[in-house]
């Protein structure tokens, strides 16, 4: 057969793509269960994070399973755990962002008044700016934080984070404006669904 | 004779990959990613390995099956193969490394939009031997790797005043250091590609005048 015929084209880059195809397909099958378990315990330790449980990095799994239970309400699934004493319910939320969509796990305590912590599970921002709310000293300012009756603002402050846990207001990341706004948002969304939940009768 | 031929041969792709026909600041290849990620090194590192790795591993593939390849679908071949090193990559990196492939996120799959990837399996890939072009491959990488870990030296150190994460200016100097927030930005890349490039221009343009000198004599 000629290198150039139509015949060998066809023939040549069907071969060529079942041969590289069914080594990918072999790499990602091989792989499979280790990056949905990476993927679990990302997911699990954020959760923990989010609501103030300590753990290690091995006791995740043991952690989660023993402290941490689901309850359904028309907004979604929410994590439960008592942690302290006192019921905490945390919930996943999902948002746009600047780039992508921010997906966030959100903690409160059963009467809403006071958010117990944020972790994010995914973004997409700038590294270096928008992405810096992925940073400690960001998202420890939602810890223990008052909820006000318009939610949390994240606002412009000295943009080395807001100290005071009841002023209602966090500081905004220094560049990143409207990755700022939409963290405002995504987490007044979220107090949002938890009132709902609470008028439900759900959080206790 | 020809073991001494071939080093030679190795010796002189190795140069020009580096130095005289260095994929960034001579052939301007790879620029979107020089902009993208050398914010930080680590991600740099990272990334640039992942470069050297395809292009060799690409070079390598091509090279060998060459013969083969009807000249239609060349370069659909070319990218076939590329994407194929490149996802392997980043499914490794997911499995393996799960911080690191969540900090890197979309960048790692557009390693197969890589220009020097492309460049290499065309331009030597074609018509040379495949250790030649695997050599060829991985030193372009490296190459590209140089020049953007310099530049991310720059970028991390003033813009978050820390090396791979550590911090160094702003354990020094305290508060009395401010981030400069436009290294964090793709424009940073633009100013310092451009300094890399006038000055190593500069440096060559140099070494060929005094190389001419004696020869042609006036100047």
């Amino acid at each position: 057969m000629k290198r150039d015929s139509m015949a060998y084209t066809v023939l040549f880059t069907f071969l060529v793509c079942v041969f590289f195809v069914f080594f990918l397909s072999l790499a990602n099958e091989s792989t499979k269960d280790r990056v949905a378990s990476n993927r679990r315990l990302a997911e699990r330790s954020a959760v923990l994070s989010a609501m103030g449980i300590p753990y290690t990095k091995d006791t995740i799994d043991t952690t989660y399973e023993k402290s941490v239970s689901t309850v359904k309400a028309s907004t979604g699934e929410l994590y439960r755990a008592s942690v302290g004493g006192k019921n905490v319910y945390a919930q996943r939320f999902a948002g746009p962002g600047l780039w992508g969509t921010i997906t966030i796990i959100l903690a409160v305590d059963a009467p809403v008044e006071h958010l117990m912590g944020l972790q994010v599970v995914s973004q997409n921002e700038t590294p270096g700016l928008g992405g810096r709310i992925d940073e400690p000293w960001f998202k420890t300012q939602f810890k223990d934080e008052k909820i006000g009756p318009q939610g949390i603002r994240v606002v412009q402050g000295s943009g080395k984070g807001d100290k005071d846990p009841n002023n209602s207001q966090v500081d905004a990341v220094t560049g990143a404006s409207r990755t700022s706004q939409s963290m405002e948002a995504l987490v007044n969304r979220g107090i949002d669904d938890f009132r709902k939940a609470k008028n439900e009768g759900v959080l206790q | 004779m020809s073991a001494a031929k071939k080093k030679g041969k190795g010796t002189e792709v190795l140069l020009q990959n580096l130095w005289y026909n260095n994929p960034i600041f001579i052939q301007v290849l790879g620029i979107c990613s020089t902009l993208a990620v050398t914010n930080n090194l680590t991600n740099t590192a990272i990334m640039t390995l992942g470069v050297s790795f395809a292009t060799a591993f690409s070079s390598l593939t091509l090279s060998g099956m060459n013969k083969l390849i009807p000249n239609k679908v060349r370069m659909i071949v070319q990218v076939l193969v590329i994407s194929f090193y490149v996802i392997i990559i980043d499914i490794v990196l997911r499995a393996y490394l799960p911080d690191i492939s969540r900090s890197l996120g979309p960048y790692v799959g557009l390693i197969i939009t890589n220009c020097i990837i492309m460049g290499r399996a065309e331009g030597f890939a074609r018509s040379n031997p495949p250790l030649l072009s695997f050599w060829d491959g991985l030193t372009s990488g490296l190459g590209y790797m140089g020049v953007l870990m310099l530049i991310a030296v720059v970028r991390e150190l003033l813009g978050f005043g820390s090396l791979f994460g550590i911090p160094i200016l702003t354990a020094l100097l305290g508060d009395a250091f401010t981030p400069w927030t436009i290294m964090i930005m793709a424009p940073s890349a633009f100013f310092l590609v451009a300094m890399v490039i006038w000055a190593s221009k500069t440096i060559q343009e140099k070494a060929k005048a005094s190389k001419q000198a004696p020869a042609g004599g006036t100047k």
